[in-house]
């Protein structure tokens, strides 16, 4: 764990997201923060190369092709318990639940609705990522 | 007679006379009917073996009695005598009645009595004669009450049976035919021609052809014209009864009113092109909230980059001004779709309503007037009060816009109905016993079936391009059904528009803050009290602590009071006498730092701008917001 944190010095989010521009921006937003950022375009990738040891975040979508974001939170969960997880969603309702309002059962730490605010979000992860280290 | 006299002559003449005798007495005696002959006395001179045998008596027994001792005293008195009498008197008499005899019981008897002997000019006796009918009776009342049972049948049946000669010509007609065709009777129908009744004779042609095979035709939907000339579709069938194999000598008509089933199948229709058109324009609003985040990211980061108040930083602002912009517009196609999350909290409709009444009765030009006459009912909703909001509002002001510049009333109503009504009229299943039917009823320009049929689709417009999105009713539609409500149309050219919404009422109290501890409070900054008052009312049921603030003295007070600090700070950009200069200036000198939530309707003034880019304003919101949006940005602000 420690040799891998050396690795990494710093926390690593995963970016899940299957509009190439807007992962992009994130992305580069992210790294301009000294994030280690990963990327998956779809909630298949995402789950299939989830690295726990790196990832201390995830901001996923939740309507994407191949599995969902909400799939995507339940396994990474699984798969790393203590992961904290942001779900992004521009609209979109699974029967009579919204998806945000299923993510938000499911256990993500926050839900944003698309268009949102860069420097909101930037602000809710460094305050997650805060809480983590603290704990 | 006399030729066979002539015929046997001499001698033959008494033998034949007593095989005449035989003759005639056996055909009498062996008659069904009774014969007898009786005298002014009336006494039996004269009758026949069946007369004896009804009586169970011989001949001799019964000649020389009087029909007072073979019928009863009083069965004379009251059934026959006066009979007899009119005989007498020279008239054949014939008549029904039931009587009873020993040995067939109660049975119905035709009478007839003829003065005899008819040749001479007094009339000594009569000649009765007494047939036994009951049988043929029986069957006479058997086919009565069958008839009167099919016309029962025939007449409370909602179809129409029409009965018409081979080239058309109504030989009969039920009530329910009358009734579907709108004529005022029967008889003017009678002798009219069926194929007068068809929108198309070439269609009634091809029936009858069609009939000739002489089997049951079941032809589907065939448009009708009324006697009054409207056009009504009927489902038809018929059948030709064929009497001589050549010659067909009726047929029969079906018919009955397809209306209500047509209008039902337009409006299922029509909601699955909706849900069709909302799940496309959703798919869009989608992917165009990803492009929207990309850009509003880079332009957030641009705008952290550049100093403040350079020109490249306000053009920055600009590209989010516009980002909010369209935000608000893929929100309502979100919202048109049902792919908007809803906060939803238990609201009395009638409060809502009031408000938006009171809202809108400021601003409706004097030559329109509108009248709510309602008494306040509880009428719990389980929704968005903005989104309400939003529906009574849109509705009315399409009211006043058809009305343009005419005079005109606006007719305002709220009444609780039963569920199961609105299920007949919906033909839908209910998800509430009780609804609460909201009718805005305008005397305008209305509108024809096409229109009707096209104004709950997105960008549906008929106002001028330019004027309006052309997004109003189907964002209302799309917030009724969201709540699980219904929304009914009718529309007459020239003569005004209906529209009824039906929501379904929910008694239950559902606890909406559902948080403990201390509640947040919010100031809110408005110069609009109804509009404002919804959304205060809204937040309020959220689980907020409601300030409101409409003069700067009371602003400025609640700002700077620690007791009173409020936690975040909502301004509503009409606020007409607390200015966004204030606010700018109360922020600057108290140097508080308290988050602040502009809303703005899409046209963004000056001092607005200088807001945005002041640094105070955490989130900015477009107008119409609902409570979902304020409700995330308070979120959104309060934590970060």
């Amino acid at each position: 764990m420690n040799i891998l944190r050396n690795q990494y010095p710093m926390p690593g989010i995963l970016l899940v997201e299957d509009d190439n521009d807007l992962r992009e921006m994130l992305k580069d937003t992210l790294s301009r923060k000294n994030f280690t950022v990963l990327e998956a375009k779809n909630g298949r990738d995402a789950i299939m190369h989830f690295k726990p040891a790196v990832i201390d975040l995830v901001v996923t979508d939740l309507i994407m092709p191949e599995e969902d974001g909400l799939k995507v939170i339940m396994r990474l969960r699984e798969m790393k318990p203590g992961l904290k997880i942001i779900a992004i969603s521009g609209g979109g309702k699974a029967g009579p639940g919204s998806y945000l309002n299923l993510a938000r059962a499911l256990g993500a730490d926050a839900i944003y609705s698309k268009p949102f605010s860069i420097n909101d979000l930037i602000t809710k992860i460094e305050e997650l990522l805060v809480g983590e280290q603290q704990g | 007679m006399k030729q066979n006299t002539a015929r046997h002559s001499g001698d033959d003449d008494l033998n034949f006379l007593k095989r005449e005798k035989y003759f005639s007495d056996h055909i009498i005696d062996h008659s069904r009917s009774m014969i007898s002959i009786i005298n002014r006395d009336y006494v039996y001179e004269k009758v026949n073996s069946s007369f004896c045998n009804a009586h169970k008596e011989v001949t001799d027994s019964i000649v020389g009695k009087t029909l007072g001792d073979v019928w009863g005293h009083e069965i004379f008195v009251t059934k026959i005598k006066h009979n007899i009498d009119k005989c007498f008197s020279g008239a054949t008499v014939r008549y029904e009645a039931s009587f009873t005899t020993p040995r067939s019981g109660v049975r119905f008897y035709e009478v007839i009595f003829r003065p005899f002997p008819v040749e001479s000019g007094e009339i000594t006796h009569l000649l009765a004669e007494t047939f036994d009918i009951t049988d043929l009776k029986l069957s006479e009342k058997i086919a009565t009450e069958k008839e009167e049972e099919f016309r029962k049948f025939e007449t409370n049946l909602p179809i129409g049976f029409i009965r018409c000669q081979p080239d058309g010509t109504i030989i009969h007609v039920n009530k329910s035919f009358v009734l579907i065709l709108d004529c005022e009777k029967e008889d003017a129908i009678c002798f009219r021609n069926l194929r007068s009744y068809y929108v198309e004779e070439r269609i009634f042609e091809m029936h009858i052809e069609q009939l000739l095979g002489g089997k049951p035709k079941y032809f589907g939907r065939v448009p009708l014209k009324t006697c009054r000339g409207n056009e009504i579709v009927c489902r038809i069938s018929g059948f030709m009864t064929v009497n001589d194999p050549e010659i067909p000598s009726y047929i029969d008509f079906a018919i009955e009113d397809s209306s209500r089933e047509l209008m039902l199948e337009n409006r299922l229709l029509e909601a699955q092109k909706l849900e069709t058109i909302g799940a496309l324009a959703g798919g869009i609003a989608h992917d165009f909230n990803n492009i929207l985040t990309t850009i509003s990211g880079y332009s957030e980061l641009l705008q952290d980059d550049l100093p403040k108040s350079s020109p490249s930083a306000q053009k920055v602002a600009k590209i989010r001004m516009a980002v909010s912009k369209a935000r608000s517009l893929t929100n309502q196609i979100l919202t048109f779709s049902r792919q908007m999350e809803q906060e939803k909290v238990s609201v009395n409709v009638y409060d809502v309503l009031k408000e938006t009444i009171g809202f809108v009765k400021s601003s409706v030009p004097s030559n329109i007037s509108v009248r709510s006459n309602f008494r306040r009912i509880e009428a719990p909703v389980y929704a968005d009060p903005t989104q309400l909001f939003r529906v009574f509002l849109n509705l009315i002001t399409n009211a006043v816009q058809s009305l343009e510049n005419r005079k005109g009333t606006i007719f305002i109503n709220m009444e609780v109905v039963e569920g199961r009504n609105v299920q007949n009229e919906m033909n839908k299943n209910i998800v509430a016993d009780e609804y609460v039917q909201i009718t805005f009823r305008d005397t305008g320009k209305g509108m024809d079936q096409s229109l009707m049929r096209r104004i709950f689709e997105p960008f549906f417009t008929t106002r001028e391009v330019g004027k309006g999105s052309g997004l109003g009713l189907s964002v209302v539609h799309g917030i009724v059904s969201e709540i699980g409500g219904e929304i009914l149309v009718s529309s007459e050219k020239d003569k005004g528009s209906s529209f009824y919404i039906y929501l379904p009422v929910s008694r239950e109290t559902i606890n909406g803050t559902g948080k403990s501890g201390r509640r947040k409070k919010i100031l809110f900054i408005t110069g609009n009290r109804h509009e404002s008052r919804i959304l205060s009312l809204a937040l309020n049921n959220t689980g907020y602590e409601m300030i409101q603030s409409c003069e700067p003295v009371h602003f400025n007070k609640v700002l700077t009071d620690p007791k009173q600090k409020p936690d975040l700070v909502i301004y509503m950009s009409d606020s007409e006498l607390i200015k966004a200069e204030d606010l700018l200036v109360a922020f600057k000198n108290s140097e508080i730092n308290i988050p602040c939530i502009l809303v703005t309707d899409s046209n963004v003034g000056l001092m607005e701008e200088k807001l945005l880019n002041s640094g105070i304003i955490k989130q900015h919101l477009i107008k119409p917001v609902s409570l979902k949006e304020i409700k995330n940005a308070i979120q959104l602000s309060i934590n970060s």
